[in-house]
């Protein structure tokens, strides 16, 4: 008798739950300040990112989004200030402890394995939920057989989530940006992550592929209610998609709030017409 | 067929044996590049350090036994019968794993994000080391290897290649060395295993995730640290069987370390990023070395087969210098 | 395991009848496979006979009853080919319809058919249904069955074909199947099985009704024709409301017991076909086309060696390869060559494309390219040409095996009988197959169905000496040009559409005093040329547009003009001016059907001004065009298109009637 394999249900993460409750905090970045030499990147910044939320982070060129995000999983140790995630404060993390706690990002300038195959690297994205020890799987047998292959499944999963069946033996490096973009949120996703940051998730991309991604990103918000923060340039997607937007300006927050708050918020337009400080 | 072609067909045969050997060599270089994009000048140290240690632990050495004699005037020079050769391979493979996790502890960890030339400044500096350390600890004679691997030339093949040529030629058949085969085929196996390993594995994922970009790996929850234990391992696991081999030809001496210098042609040739091109470049440097030696070095006066290489490589940079399987390197302008 | 309730030697006649006795005479044959999460996940014919049958049970539960019409939208899924025999299974009717039509085209089929159900791929199709529910009155429930993005869908009325199949199952494990095995011992010949709407290229699609006695005896008969058993595999990839998809995946499936296979999804059909394997397939010619193309493409690219190799062997093969195919003599030398070939070059060349395992291939639809053509058969794929019409059920004409002509569409097919329209040379058939009608529509059965049971074609044709048919053109397409030269515009679109760099081609004449042309060029084949020969373009329209692009449709079309020359019928309707369209025909914009054939008189109202600048002696003309984005927005582009002045070649055929 075959086995058929039929989802009755949507594909859903296996991951343990994290313990926190819808709307309750899931990150808090608590009084942050991060500097290069003397150059001050970021300032006395506080916010939250609650459970099964969409959150962006927004502000002009240089405001320093990706600073914060790079805070956020372990790529830069603050000076100052402490983030807790899941109930665990800590003030400086390794980016493969984040991973390893749940948090899975992508990049602004897509950094894919170019030389792997589409598959190779998303099953990279499970590397911290395969624990089997290295000498099992070089025997390929046993224990590591049957984890390749249980995790081979749920990446198809996420292959067809996102509907890239037809690439799934390509190399990176050869598929075209659009397709980049979304074979690296497949590799976030591969790790079922708690906290999923998205660094510039539509750059470069024209306004159907766009609103493919933005469509991704709700999906995922909604199907496997992962805690999403990303960092957006496109103001329409930005509103039309978060919950809450938190502002930075040079460095300082200078918004925080719903779409529609921030908006209205009189620092948050001056800010984005140029208008000068101080 | 003539004698001529026979002669032909084993000076061949004996270049890709040859080059087997560069390419084991050749290919501890290129998985540390591919990992860490660090040059390893070590790599030949390594493999005279490893084959010391085995041949210490084979006989029963007492490691520092000059420095232990010359501080407590004491004469002790072996503690016993020695390891049987399995255990000591072993043994030698357990030293390996933990020469790599000093070195990232206490070398690469502290050097992390440095430009390259630092990095290969230390391990400059490392291979100095291991060499001093290595004679300090098993003593700087010249000694002899022996793992029970066959040696000699093969009669059989001598008798079979006999019968190719005519009955009332002068030929006495082909010599091929036994050790030579053996290395080829611990070699192959070596080589399948490996690529087996980092294509179908979790750990062969992000040995090669990391290899692509460091920055994503990291982002994935690769530890750079642990794969840099495991890269620097398995080139020491490479450089033993390099040192088993090269040890079992020629006595293991410090000249052993010299092998890493035969790899760099080598490497030119078939690029530093590439495996299956240290393999190829390996062969294509064995092949012609020796059919140079044979052909060309009567020409000139012989004893070409040692500048040979150096020069194959460098016409090469002129044409192709990402190698012949490297990653083409275009800097923008 | 299944118990046959058949009434012992009676032949089966339906669908559902043959599934009961495949579960049993190929218990443990593969009926079908679909790929999914990338493993080919396959079903043995007891096991597809349980999931029809709990299928057919819960649909029964939700009220189906006989005579009562089913739409079925999607693409090729093994649950909606199952729901074609669940749905017969119960006397009811699966009205398959093409999946890509816009929700306007597919509204009049479901209301003109009456649908009470409809069965959808995914959530894009229950989308589209829903969205015009007022508007069909008779649809009280939509199945779906791709459960993906469906969660926030609270309507009573929608199920999953997983919870429908749950529920049959359950009512088989409580009161057996009994009586459903002996409604399907009922279902007679004469029932009608199935109802295809065909997009014809004018006026609203008709419903034509198929029995089971059309379907089963020409599948019977195509099966008995190729030498078709159960140990074939097809791939689905068609549309399901074609009736080409619905014989092949589905008549000839179930009545000779092979495999059919379903790919991953629409984009992975090449790379799902090479590794099924098929052998027996059906495309129509523009697949073919698209496959070579693609291999040249590739070609271009290739090293010199490579390419080398690939064009020295490829000659041979045009030389030697059909004769061997058609096993006439060759000569040893040219033989090995060929076994050589084989190896290096026709085999790796038939496996990228899938076919190493093909037996029989069919191209039909339209005329293939005869280069095209050949080049199949030169690799030693029996690869051949039939004529047929969703009339029909298919079957009109075939080509015999060892008796093929790139230019002939072959002898009538077993049971059929042709005539040809002495008046009109229009070709009429009569055979098993011939429809039962058009749905609600007596006036067009009666023009198109003769009461002796001939149907007409539409199509102009002859026999050629050989018995073997040929067709020019639609009958009423033929036309005259003013000076009473014969003017066939399909013959000549087609000879042009030939060369891979021409796309689409329109040709006007009729009543007019010569022949022209609009041309599309073949963006693929086009762009793979420019970057070969550093022509730099940023748009479609700038490329097509380009003088050295103009420069090489010349001689194509001075090519065509001399081809036409040296025949007799065609030589006075050469083409005397021609344009390179600014835009592709697109069916989204209403040019081509969905079946991507030109819709003549639509482009003719489009682009009138620049017909008319074909004809009044202009070097060039500004047009704008109203175009629709997939996403059903509107927008213009405007252009300004070159027209090209071409000589006339002398006629050239040889004078045969007067000899």
């Amino acid at each position: 008798m075959n086995v058929h394999v039929h989802p009755t249900q949507e594909f859903r993460f296996m991951r343990p739950d994290d313990g926190i409750k819808k709307g309750d905090p899931l990150l808090v970045v608590d009084d942050i300040s991060l500097s290069f030499g003397g150059v001050k990147a970021i300032t006395d910044i506080s916010f939250d990112i609650l459970k099964g939320e969409i959150r962006a982070i927004i502000g002009p060129n240089g405001a320093g989004k990706t600073s914060m995000l790079n805070v956020i999983n372990g790529f830069y140790h603050p000076q100052k200030g402490t983030i807790t995630f899941r109930g665990q404060k800590r003030s400086r993390m390794r980016p493969h402890e984040a991973a390893n706690h749940g948090i899975a990002r992508t990049f602004q300038n897509i950094a894919l394995f170019n030389g792997m195959s589409v598959l190779d690297n998303i099953m990279t994205g499970r590397i911290t939920l395969m624990k089997r020890n290295m000498l099992w799987q070089a025997l390929w047998r046993g224990p590591a057989e049957t984890e390749e292959i249980e995790n081979r499944e749920i990446v198809e999963r996420i292959i067809d989530f996102l509907e890239i069946e037809y690439i799934r033996k390509t190399p990176v490096g050869r598929l075209p940006y659009g397709l980049q973009k979304r074979v690296e949120l497949g590799r976030a996703l591969a790790a079922e992550p708690s906290l999923l940051l998205l660094d510039e998730p539509m750059a470069g991309m024209n306004l159907e592929e766009k609103e493919d991604m933005s469509r991704y990103i709700l999906d995922v918000n909604q199907q496997f209610g992962t805690t999403i923060a990303l960092i957006e340039h496109d103001m329409g997607v930005v509103m039309d998609l978060s919950d809450r937007v938190v502002v930075l300006d040079y460095g300082q927050k200078i918004g925080d709030g719903t779409p529609d708050a921030v908006r209205n918020n009189q620092d948050v337009i001056d800010a984005y017409l140029g208008v000068s400080h101080d | 067929m003539s004698p001529a072609f026979l002669n032909f067909i084993e000076i061949f045969i004996n270049g890709l044996m040859a080059g087997i050997m560069y390419s084991l060599v050749a290919l501890g270089f290129v998985l540390i590049f591919k990992a860490s994009g660090i040059f390893n000048f070590a790599q030949g140290v390594m493999a005279l350090f490893a084959a010391l240690t085995l041949v210490g632990l084979q006989t029963g050495q007492v490691p520092f036994s000059h420095l232990i004699n010359a501080i407590f005037g004491t004469d002790i020079h072996d503690w016993g019968p020695g390891l049987p050769t399995f255990l000591a391979i072993l043994l030698t493979m357990v030293v390996m794993i933990a020469l790599a996790w000093v070195l990232e502890k206490f070398v690469l960890n502290h050097l992390i994000n440095q430009e390259p030339i630092i990095l290969f400044m230390a391990t400059i500096g490392l291979a100095y080391f291991l060499e001093g350390f290595g004679d300090l600890m098993w003593g700087s004679d010249v000694k002899t290897l022996d793992v029970g691997l066959p040696s000699g030339g093969s009669f059989w093949w001598e008798d079979v290649t006999r019968a190719w040529a005519p009955e009332d030629a002068d030929y006495w058949g082909m010599y091929i060395d036994k050790l030579d085969i053996s290395a080829t085929i611990i070699a192959v196996v070596l080589v399948t295993a490996l690529s087996l390993f980092s294509q179908y594995t979790a750990t062969g994922r992000a040995l090669r995730a990391v290899a692509d970009d460091h920055q994503a790996a990291l982002s994935v929850g690769i530890s750079l640290r642990k794969i840099w234990v495991i890269v620097w391992s398995i080139a020491g696991f490479v450089a033993l069987v390099a040192g088993i081999m090269w040890g079992s030809k020629s006595g293991v001496q410090f000249s052993l370390s010299l092998i890493a210098l035969k790899a760099l042609p080598v490497l030119i040739l078939g690029g530093f990023t590439s495996i299956p091109g240290a393999i190829v470049g390996g062969l294509i440097i064995g092949v012609g070395e020796k059919l140079a030696e044979a052909y060309i070095g009567p020409m000139v006066g012989g004893a070409i087969e040692n500048w040979f290489a150096y020069v194959v490589a460098l016409a090469f940079l002129l044409f192709r210098p990402q190698g012949l399987f490297g990653d083409r390197i275009i800097e923008r302008i | 395991m299944p118990k046959s309730g058949q009434k012992a030697g009676r032949k089966p006649v339906t669908f559902p009848q043959y599934l009961v006795l495949n579960a049993e005479r190929y218990a443990d044959r593969t009926a079908m496979r679909h790929k999914s999460y990338g493993i080919w996940q396959s079903w043995s014919w007891p096991e597809l006979f349980e999931e029809i049958r709990a299928f057919s049970l819960g649909l029964r539960e939700l009220g189906l009853k006989k005579g009562d019409k089913v739409a079925i939208v999607g693409s090729n899924r093994p649950r909606l080919y199952w729901s074609f025999c669940a749905i017969q299974a119960l006397g009811g009717v699966p009205v398959p319809v093409y999946a890509d039509s816009v929700a306007e085209e597919m509204v009049y089929v479901l209301e003109h058919a009456e649908v009470v159900m409809a069965i959808c791929q995914d959530q894009e199709q229950v989308d589209k249904v829903l969205s015009m529910q007022d508007k069909l009155t008779s649809l009280q429930r939509v199945l779906y069955d791709e459960v993906r993005g469906m969660r926030d869908y609270d309507q009573e009325h929608l199920f999953s074909i997983d919870s429908i199949q749950a529920r049959g199952a359950e009512i088989f494990k409580s009161s057996g199947d009994a009586d459903w095995i002996e409604a399907i011992d009922r279902g007679e010949g004469a029932d009608l099985a199935v109802m295809l709407y065909t997009s014809g290229t004018t006026g609203r699609p008709k419903g034509v009704m198929l029995s089971f006695d059309n379907l089963v005896i020409s599948a019977l008969n195509g099966n008995a024709f190729d030498h078709l058993d159960e140990h074939e595999q097809t791939i689905a990839y068609l549309p399901l409301a074609w009736v080409g998809d619905h014989i092949f995946s589905y008549a000839q499936a179930y009545t000779a017991g092979y495999c059919v296979c379903c790919p991953e999804s629409p984009d992975t059909v090449t790379e799902d076909r090479r590794e099924i394997a098929p052998t027996y397939f059906f495309a129509p010619p523009r697949v073919f086309e698209i496959l070579l193309t693609q291999i040249m493409v590739r070609m271009e690219d290739a090293g010199k060696t490579k390419k080398r190799m690939f064009d020295n062997f490829m000659a041979h093969a045009r030389k030697v390869g059909e004769p061997i195919l058609n096993g006439e003599p060759v000569g040893l030398a040219d033989r090995i060559k060929y076994w050589i070939g084989e190896i290096l070059v026709y085999g790796p060349l038939k496996n990228r494309m899938g076919f190493s395992g093909l037996k029989v291939g069919y191209t039909a639809g339209e005329a293939i390219g005869p280069e095209i053509f050949r080049f199949y058969r030169a690799l030693g794929l029996n690869l051949k040409q039939l004529y047929g019409q969703t009339e029909a059920s298919v079957y009109i004409t075939a080509q015999p095996d060892g008796e093929i002509r790139a230019d002939t569409v072959g002898r009538p097919s077993p049971d059929v009988e042709i005539r040809i329209d002495e008046d009109s040379g229009e070709v009429l058939y009569r055979s098993p197959g011939v429809f039962l009608g058009y749905y609600k529509n007596d006036e067009a059965t009666r023009t198109t169905k003769t009461e002796e049971g001939w149907v007409h074609t539409g199509d102009a044709g002859f026999f050629d000496q050989e018995g073997h048919l040929k067709i020019i053109d639609r009958a009423k397409d033929v036309g005259k040009l003013a000076n009473g030269n014969l003017f066939a515009p399909k013959y000549i679109e087609n000879k042009l559409k030939f060369f891979p760099n021409i796309k689409e081609a329109v040709a006007f004449g009729d009543g007019r005093p010569y022949c022209t042309v609009f041309l599309n060029i073949d963006l693929t084949s086009v762009a793979s040329w420019a970057e070969r020969n550093n022509i730099s373009y940023a748009s479609y329209q700038e490329l097509a547009a380009h003088p050295e692009v103009y420069r090489m449709m010349e001689e194509h079309v001075d090519q065509v003009n001399r081809e036409l020359a040296a025949e007799e019928m065609m030589a006075g309707s050469q083409i005397h001016r021609f344009l390179v369209l600014h835009k592709e025909l697109d069916a989204d914009d209403g040019e081509l059907t969905r079946t991507q054939k030109v819709r003549r008189s639509f482009i003719s109202e489009r682009y009138e001004p620049l017909i008319e600048a074909l004809y009044d002696g202009s070097t060039s003309k500004h047009v704008e065009t109203e175009v629709i984005f997939e996403d059903g927005r509107k927008g213009k582009i405007a252009a300004t298109v070159e027209i090209r002045e071409m000589k006339e070649h002398a006629p050239s055929f040889a004078k045969e009637a007067a000899e």
